[in-house]
């Protein structure tokens, strides 16, 4: 569950988009709550005395989908309309007793694999300015 | 002093508006687009998101457009936004040591669980006015991308990792302070409760976190110029992403995306608490949004101060800290001065006026008596 909210929140829109466009034709959708937006309070703590406090509020999309009856909520960060209803929708469908989610597991493969690379290329352009920095006498 | 309402001038304010946006637009360029300013003002962007106190990149680059670069009237704009929207969720706490790591260095250990990575800084290099940007080209920008790209080697790439924290060292060893059992541990929440003096730590951080960087800069360095006398040690700052989840109304918990933070935990030597008991290490920490190494490290060294308030000098003082680095409270404070005060600044006149006739006054009272004791 978490890791299919991962890929979805994190993949690019265009492909959740035409990916949910493509099969939502073969259900019967009724969305029971359209996305609008709202505040989630970010709870931290400090690392030694775990001390926790709210840090501040996050802009987040919500929204609930019923698919042929099974319900499935939506939820991201950001005023992203499409999005939630995307993950509400999927969520919805992973739930329905006997649905064929093939597709989806494909599509959430592929997701994943674009997400990782993107992640990997990124760390390892990060990984370059690790540096071990000598201590004058040294030289 | 206070100021008065006044009716009226409904025509000259529209004006005014409007021409605050002819000011903004004038210039005849093309409109800056909103995905640009949150791509290229990254900084500005984190700033105001971190001192309006919500996080919505998006948002804060509408703000900024709109606030025309003022950093404190766009957190101010985002500030009224939080209030129109309702509170739905609450995170589960994050938790910044799966951080995906874009920057993390310390002061205190040269060598440290991964080693330091620099990131994304202009720390070492010098702070020479590159004239270039003024003709940058997408061509430019092209050009630098793929050189960019391509050195990393993607058949040789390492795998993503986490790491251990700086402090985990200092705890293993049983350097640290154990925590005061006596402070107020209490997790109160400064939109939903006013504060109240000695706040609770948990209110203390909270504020921080949305307070104005430079405000918290001003007496960040004070203390560690010696007004408090706090000299603290990076022992780690963190920068990265961090993700968040919630619970939904079904009852599960769900990833809902991730958030950008700058983490710093700062090493304080403390005096033993007792005569005869060993020193210990003592850690302010500062946890904001987005990328503000500033403010991160000003909040952990006020974390530090305000536990000590028998120092007695600004920086340790709860309210003078937290009231004075209120960015929002105290630009509107500063900006209500403008506002009319006509009629107590007139009763002020008024007195001051009588005060001067009575003295001038007492005056010539005084002149005719020496007169008078003169001629006898």
């Amino acid at each position: 569950m978490q890791e299919q909210d991962f890929i979805l929140c994190e993949c690019e829109l265009a492909s959740l988009r035409a990916f949910v466009a493509s099969i939502e034709e073969n259900f019967e959708v009724t969305i029971a709550k359209a996305p609008s937006t709202c505040m989630t309070m970010i709870r931290a703590q400090d690392t030694v005395e775990l001390q926790e406090f709210y840090l501040g509020e996050a802009l987040t999309t919500e929204c609930e989908i019923l698919v042929n009856g099974q319900r499935g909520y939506g939820i991201c960060l950001g005023d992203e309309p499409v999005r939630a209803y995307c993950i509400g929708f999927i969520d919805a469908l992973t739930q329905l007793p006997g649905a064929d989610l093939q597709a989806v597991y494909t599509f959430l493969n592929e997701q994943l694999q674009l997400i990782r690379k993107a992640e990997q290329l990124e760390y390892n352009q990060i990984m370059r300015t690790r540096v071990d920095f000598k201590l004058m006498e040294q030289e | 002093m206070g100021y008065v309402a006044v009716k009226g001038g409904t025509e000259a304010i529209h004006n005014a508006s409007e021409l605050a946006e002819f000011y903004r637009i004038k210039g005849d360029t093309p409109p800056i687009d909103i995905q640009q300013i949150r791509a290229q003002m990254r900084l500005a962007i984190d700033k105001v998101m971190g001192e309006g106190g919500i996080y919505a990149p998006e948002y804060a680059a509408i703000a900024l457009k709109q606030a025309e670069g003022d950093v404190y009237e766009a957190a101010f704009i985002l500030r009224a936004f939080r209030t129109t929207l309702q509170r739905n969720y609450y995170s589960y706490v994050i938790n910044t040591r799966e951080m995906f790591v874009k920057r993390k260095i310390s002061a205190s250990f040269r060598e440290i669980p991964g080693g330091q990575i620099l990131g994304p800084t202009r720390d070492y290099t010098q702070r020479t006015l590159d004239t270039a940007k003024a003709t940058e080209t997408s061509i430019d920008i092209d050009a630098f991308l793929n050189s960019f790209g391509a050195k990393v080697d993607p058949e040789k790439m390492e795998g993503i990792s986490t790491f251990g924290k700086v402090i985990d060292l200092l705890q293993q060893e049983g350097l640290l302070a154990p925590p005061d059992e006596t402070e107020d541990r209490r997790l109160v929440d400064i939109t939903r409760e006013a504060i109240k003096f000695p706040a609770p730590r948990s209110a203390r951080l909270q504020m921080m976190a949305r307070a104005e960087t430079g405000g918290l800069m001003a007496l960040g360095y004070s203390s560690q110029r010696g007004f408090g006398s706090v000299h603290p040690t990076v022992g780690e700052l963190r920068y990265g992403n961090v993700p968040v989840h919630v619970q939904d109304a079904g009852g599960r918990k769900r990833y809902i995306g991730k958030i950008e933070v700058t983490e710093n935990e700062m090493i304080t030597g403390s005096k033993a608490a007792k005569e005869g008991a060993p020193p210990y290490f003592t850690i302010g920490y500062g946890l904001c949004f987005g990328h503000n190494e500033t403010k991160a490290i000003c909040m952990s060294t006020l974390d530090t101060t305000m536990r000590r308030p028998e120092n007695g000098a600004p920086a340790n003082d709860q309210e003078f800290v937290l009231y004075h680095t209120e960015g929002v409270e105290a630009m509107g404070f500063t900006n209500h001065l403008k506002l009319p005060h006509y009629v107590t600044f007139q009763s002020s006149l008024s007195n001051t006026r009588a005060a001067i006739e009575r003295n001038s006054q007492a005056g010539k009272e005084l002149e005719q008596q020496l007169i008078q004791m003169q001629s006898v």
